[in-house]
């Protein structure tokens, strides 16, 4: 299927449709949020293949716990991509991933994997520079290491040599900086 | 509110965002955020602002991605009321092997080559008994048909005599000593050829240590012409020795061998021409 029939719900229907288990439902799904987690996962792994494996798995979990999913509880996206946060930092936390010994340094990755694939960025990303001003160094490295590494802010502050309410300060203001942004 | 707003800048709220809580924290932010809609508002806003960091990070996986996660979605955990163009088949394609029996085969075939040679061998038996049977009746029959053939020709030679103009039959009578003794004597003088009939002969059996002596009267003379016995069991014709003349025959018993002069008194029959 092209991606010219990339199929787009409201977060509403897609989340009723869902529900309901509708084979419409799994495409949107996929069409309206792959890429936003397989950039989260394939930042934490640095494999495609790997990272291409834990999308799958992240869908799988998706599809198959969405019963445990509740609006009340937050957004879909805040959901789903803790899960594939997690099953990301699963993976490179297993055996068998660690034994290939591809971690790569925490300051290349994300250009890294933006070097490394042809990144489709949506037209707002015009706006991305202005977004890099937006936000500090020392906020954005933050935001990247909790956000995309799959570090906890614990590990943050240990790699970063900050004391933790600092963490905790720099995580909110990189928020906050996004907030204005995006808005 | 001022309580509120202290919550907010605690930063929890963007951990709780990022999964980043304790199970606590988390029963807490949730509980703070039903109850304060300030805090549920500020949740909303951070939530977004991730989701559109992540957007703007976004990364698409690989085409083939779509059809197989789609594909594994809706095979492995899909129900089939709800995806019903997405059945799973479940035709049984599978040919099952025959279990090959090799072993049983050759037992089989053992078996019956077996038991092909114990008929065989029972067969070749009877057809070689039969043979030695077929064997022994051919040798009779030829022994016979040797004996029948011996037999005929010495008909046909005794016929032969008989027919044959040169021959002259004489038939020695018996004499006073044996009245009864009767032998016909078959002569040619241009063959110089005789024969005793033993078959038509009449002569008493001679014991072991005795012959009877067959003598030729030429010019008055006897002539040795040889000797034979009489018993029932010669029928044939008996060739004597060759003599050209003869006025008469007669035949004496005489020691076992011969004698060279007869002894009259012991003539048995005799025969004049």
């Amino acid at each position: 299927m092209s991606k010219k029939r990339k199929i787009s719900l409201s977060e509403e229907e897609l989340v009723l449709a869902l529900r309901q288990r509708e084979k419409i439902a799994v495409e949107a799904l996929y069409d309206m949020y792959s890429a936003s987690l397989f950039g989260v996962i394939v930042r934490i792994i640095n494999d495609t293949a790997i990272a291409e494996d834990v999308l799958q798995d992240t869908f799988v979990k998706i599809w198959n716990s969405f019963q445990s999913y509740s609006t009340e509880k937050g957004r879909l996206f805040t959901w789903m991509v803790n899960i594939a946060r997690n099953l990301a930092i699963d993976k490179i936390r297993s055996k068998d991933f660690k034994n290939q010994g591809k971690n790569q340094e925490l300051e290349n990755n994300v250009t890294f994997i933006d070097e490394q694939r042809n990144t489709v960025y949506k037209p707002e990303l015009l706006g991305i520079k202005e977004l890099v001003e937006t936000l500090k160094p020392e906020q954005k490295s933050i935001l990247d290491l909790v956000y995309f590494k799959g570090y906890t802010h614990v590990e943050a502050a240990d790699e970063l040599g900050v004391p933790l309410g600092t963490i905790k300060t720099r995580l909110r203001m990189a928020i906050i900086q996004l907030r204005k942004h995006f808005n | 509110m001022e309580e509120v707003k202290t919550y907010i800048e605690s930063g929890i709220l963007e951990l709780y965002v990022l999964g980043e809580v304790t199970q606590e924290e988390r029963a807490q932010v949730e509980a703070m955020a039903l109850k304060h809609p300030a805090i549920k508002a500020e949740l909303d806003e951070i939530e977004k602002s991730l989701e559109s960091y992540a957007f703007e990070n976004a990364v698409e996986p690989s085409e083939s991605q779509r059809d197989k996660i789609l594909n594994s979605l809706l095979t492995n955990f899909s129900d089939d009321r709800n995806f019903p163009s997405h059945k799973v088949e479940t035709t049984d394609n599978v040919i099952p092997f025959e279990r090959i029996s090799n072993g049983n085969f050759y037992k089989y075939a053992f078996a019956a080559c077996f038991a092909l040679l114990v008929v065989s061998i029972a067969a070749l038996v009877s057809v070689y008994n039969h043979l030695e049977q077929s064997n022994t009746l051919l040798a009779s029959l030829q022994t016979q048909n040797q004996h029948f053939s011996n037999r005929v020709n010495l008909m046909d030679h005794e016929l032969g005599v008989f027919r044959d103009p040169s021959f002259k039959l004489l038939k020695l009578q018996g004499t006073k000593k044996s009245p009864a003794s009767v032998l016909t004597v078959a002569w040619s003088p241009a063959k110089k050829k005789v024969m005793i009939d033993m078959a038509n002969a009449n002569m008493p059996a001679n014991d072991q240590d005795h012959q009877y002596q067959l003598w030729a009267l030429v010019a008055g003379k006897p002539v040795d012409l040889g000797v034979f016995d009489a018993d029932t069991a010669s029928k044939d014709m008996k060739e004597m020795k060759s003599i050209a003349s003869a006025d008469a025959f007669a035949v004496t018993l005489e020691p076992r061998g011969g004698s060279p002069a007869p002894h009259l008194d012991e003539m048995m029959v005799i025969g004049k021409f």
